[in-house]
């Protein structure tokens, strides 16, 4: 209590929940500050931004959509597997809706009439985007369903969608990977206005959920049903309502993943998009400290996890580490998160400040 | 009498999980049996086990992970690591006794690596070996970058040896049908079936094991107040389940005769649905390894009837996999919703006891229209879209997925083609070799007839640029190549560009061949003569 001043912010500083990610944040922008040439160039074309670390921030759009609507639901004190299988449902409803002529056809004679004719769309872009969303809500809203109303454990439950998923999507598409060459569809994903577009995206749907769980109470909510779902309901909050709500959100969320990955690619391929994605958005999420047993959540850093994520693979490719051996990599991160945040590491850490601080 | 049967039931209420699986097994196959009458072959029964031996192991193993209430997603990652440690190894001459002591070594430590995170460090199992699924899939390819092939003679004899059943031998050889046989690894795979449920049955680690899981993690908590060795349980049984991949790994190697980094990829996935399906709950403490060969056995029952079909695509099984797994959690829900509505029955009054009963019948009906539905439909639904043509049908006899014909293009490439695209498999199981020319000339071979094409020099050169562009001679790109499939096309395109010359290889319906291979083929695709007679 005596020496306020300094300490004491820096104490408050290092316990706040975002500071550990961006630490690391900084960290990896550091060594590749120094060990990577012109890392941190950025080069303006036509009056757009271009470099590494746009590249990172680009990348990273797909995992940061999905780790916003991975935060909610982790912090009801659930978990949602089927992000990735979601993603797949939803490039494949929007490409079979833009390009159904490839349906059951397996080499289309008429492939070079439109191939690339990039104002060839069966139907319009806003009724693409409408539907494919309405059908990646459909898809939380089941498991939304199942996890709060038949009481079916959320790993368990999401694991269904996430198994069936990706059998629905090559189902939808017939097992072919459609190619887009809708250029407004693709300007999702590969748009640059001044900034990559998906930014934007991710920016307006991060200010959006922001602003729902902190300006309104339902953030609160969320948190109170992660922390006690009996003790809420019976302080009348309606937590299967809740539960609903961030699944269904997070299959919003990942219909959107879906959107700017098959975009950016410009095919839908059942079967590789949004593989094991689900786990990059759950990592990012506990890289943002937010506690995989529900409860308290902080939304940027779940967004900061992400580009963690991302940087630590950019930097990587930047060094030459052929993209296979990155797994490896990452699982070593991993390694390194669960120790930051194990309770022998946590006593330690305290015992190092509390000597320095005050005494315990 | 319905007092006893009643009173049957509930001792027995933990069961009712195993024996709806069981139950549905035996169903399905006598439905398939009937449906299709080469099913009724035996040897089609045990090819159900020959090829899903490995399967088995791991889901002994993830059987006891399960029932601590912990979860391993390490499974794949540890396999293919197995698979292509091992085949290097055999590659560099090390006696192949050693080596499969090796990869069982390997996946030991590796498990209880895993464990010790878990035990000790308190991290989330899921989350544990998920790191150690990336860490052991991103060895693979320190090891090797492409596939192995394993060329070994204990190797070549445990996965030929034909074993063949006492009684059934006989009972074949009077009726002069073929004679039925098994393999050497579906004879392992069976120990271990039986040593899991020994294990867990009859041992005091078994009993452990079952006091831990369950009840979002107070079980452990009074299983410790008890003064169980919790801790050295829980190392054990990833310890276990390390060693069960191993072993698996191995399995698989031999199955494929290869060793690759991309192998029994999402295979985790596989055996924790089959876990599911054998009656044990995901939150652990409840369930039996004696269910995990019954959901094994389902899961390949389920690609069987698909091949018998033949006109249901393969993404059918995953559709299949997923709904018997919600199927059987409802199921699971059930029984652990009786036992509450029981205990509330107890404390309530005649009224709405009476109430409670309604509901819960009226719920018990309901679930078994759904089964009933499901069955049917599950019986019906392939007989209906086989008239209908739904889907691609696979007219012919399904076709092996054909060799890729190197020195076909080799020959073309000493002939100053500077592109050559191979198509084989499929359905009506073609074949078929475009050349591009720097000139603009294009021969297509399809082995009964020659095509010719003339595209300009400029097209050839746009087509190029894009190939290159696609990242053709990077990383980027690279082979993907696993088990042939009937229903599946391999791909095979071959660039050559200032003296660089690269093969990339994937094959269609299945596999994760890079995006920008499959874009490169779509470029490809687009330029080349048509086949009169193709499709």
């Amino acid at each position: 209590m005596k020496k306020k001043s300094m300490s004491e912010t820096f104490r408050r500083l290092t316990e706040s929940r975002i500071f550990l990610p961006i630490l690391a944040l900084l960290i990896i922008l550091l060594f590749d500050a120094i060990f990577i040439p012109e890392f941190f160039k950025i080069q303006v074309r036509g009056g757009d931004l271009y470099g590494r670390v746009i590249d990172i921030m680009r990348n990273a759009s797909t995992v940061m959509v999905l780790a916003i609507g991975m935060t909610l639901v982790i912090a009801t004190g659930g978990i949602d597997l089927s992000v990735g299988a979601v993603m797949a449902i939803a490039s494949s409803v929007a490409a079979i809706m833009m390009n159904p002529t490839i349906i059951g056809v397996e080499l289309p004679p008429n492939l070079l009439a439109f191939i690339n004719d990039p104002n060839f769309t069966y139907s319009p872009l806003w009724e693409v985007i409408l539907v494919t969303l309405a059908v990646s809500i459909v898809c939380g809203l089941w498991n939304g369903l199942l996890v709060a109303y038949m009481d079916i454990q959320a790993m368990v439950a999401t694991l269904i969608l996430m198994i069936a998923g990706r059998g629905i999507a090559q189902l939808i598409t017939n097992g072919v990977r459609i190619q887009i060459f809708y250029e407004p569809y693709s300007f999702i994903g590969q748009g640059w206005i001044l900034l990559p577009f998906s930014l934007y995206i991710v920016a307006i749907l991060f200010l959006i959920t922001w602003l729902i769980t902190r300006k309104t109470a339902i953030g609160m909510f969320i948190e109170s049903v992660g922390i006690n779902p009996k003790a809420s309901h019976y302080s009348g909050i309606k937590e299967k309502r809740i539960k609903l709500l961030a699944y269904t959100f997070c299959g919003f969320c990942a219909g959107l993943a879906g959107l700017i990955a098959s975009s950016n690619i410009k095919t839908s391929d059942a079967f590789n998009i949004g593989k094991t994605i689900e786990l990059d958005a759950i990592l990012a999420v506990v890289i943002g400290g937010t506690s995989m047993s529900g409860g308290r959540f902080s939304l940027p850093a779940s967004l900061i996890g992400a580009l963690v994520i991302q940087a630590i693979t950019t930097t990587m490719y930047a060094l030459g580490v052929p993209a296979f051996a990155l797994q490896a990599i990452k699982g070593l991160v991993v390694v390194f998160v669960i120790l930051l945040y194990s309770e022998p590491v946590r006593v330690l850490l305290n015992k190092v400040t509390s000597e320095k601080g005050r005494p315990l | 009498m319905s007092n006893r049967i009643k009173s049957f039931i509930n001792k027995n209420r933990q069961y009712i999980p195993l024996s709806a699986t069981a139950l549905l097994a035996v169903v399905a196959y006598t439905a398939g049996a009937i449906l299709y009458p080469g099913m009724r072959n035996p040897q089609v029964f045990l090819n159900i086990f020959r090829n899903n031996s490995y399967l088995l192991i791991s889901a002994v193993g993830m059987t006891l992970v399960v029932l601590t209430g912990g979860i391993d997603l390490s499974v794949s990652g540890v396999i293919a690591l197995t698979t292509v440690a091992t085949a290097a190894l055999l590659r560099g001459g090390m006696n192949p006794w050693l080596v499969i002591l090796l990869m069982l070594l390997m996946g030991v430590a590796l498990g209880a690596t895993m464990g010790v995170f878990i035990v000790y460090l308190k991290a989330q199992p899921w989350i544990a070996t998920l790191a150690g699924m990336w860490f052991a899939r991103g060895m693979c390819f320190f090891i090797s970058d492409d596939a192995i092939a394993i060329k070994n003679r204990l190797f070549d004899i445990i996965s030929r040896v034909r074993i063949l059943i006492p009684g059934v031998t006989e009972l074949s050889a009077a009726r002069g049908s073929s004679i039925p046989y098994i393999s050497i690894p579906v004879v392992v795979s069976f120990l271990v079936y039986f040593a899991g449920i020994f294990v867990s049955r009859y041992t005091r680690f078994g009993r452990t094991i079952y006091a831990i899981g369950g009840n979002e993690g107070r079980n452990e908590q009074s299983a410790l107040l008890m003064g169980l060795p919790v801790n050295r349980t829980k190392l054990l049984v990833y310890t276990i389940n390390g060693f069960c991949s191993a072993l698996a790994g191995i399995f698989y190697s031999i199955f494929v005769t290869s060793g690759h980094g991309l192998y029994a990829d999402g295979l985790e996935m596989d055996v924790i649905a089959s876990v599911v399906i054998g009656g044990t709950m995901l939150t652990g403490g409840s369930g039996s390894v004696i269910g995990a060969l019954f959901g094994i056995f389902i899961n390949g029952l389920t690609q069987t009837l698909i091949q018998f079909n033949g006109s249901l695509s393969s993404w059918w099984t995953k559709i299949v996999i997923g709904l018997l797994t919600l199927l059987f959690i409802g199921v699971q829900s059930l029984v652990a919703r009786g036992k509450s509505w029981r205990a509330r029955v107890e404390m309530m009054g005649e009224e709405e006891a009476k109430h409670y009963r309604r509901k819960r019948w009226l719920t018990r009906a309901g679930v078994v229209a759904g089964v009933v539905i499901l069955s049917l439909s599950a019986i019906f639904l392939p007989k209906l879209t086989n008239q209908e043509g739904f889907g691609q049908v696979t007219q012919s006899s399904r076709c092996v997925l054909q060799a890729y014909r190197r020195e076909k293009v080799d020959e073309y490439v000493a002939d100053g083609a500077i592109i050559v695209y191979e198509r084989n498999g499929g359905s009506s199981c073609i074949d078929e070799i475009y050349a591009i020319y720097p000139d603009g000339l294009i021969i297509g071979d399809n082995g009964n007839e020659i095509v010719e094409k003339q595209v300009t020099v400029a097209e050839v050169d746009l087509l190029m640029a894009g190939i290159v562009d696609y990242g053709w001679f990077t990383d980027e790109l690279y082979d993907t190549w696993h088990i042939p499939c009937g229903q599946c096309y391999g791909y095979y395109l071959t660039v050559v560009k200032d003296g660089h010359e690269k093969t990339v290889k994937g094959v269609d319906g299945g596999t994760d061949a890079p995006v920008l291979f499959w874009q490169s083929l779509s470029l490809v695709k687009a330029i080349v003569p048509q086949f009169d007679t193709s499709g």
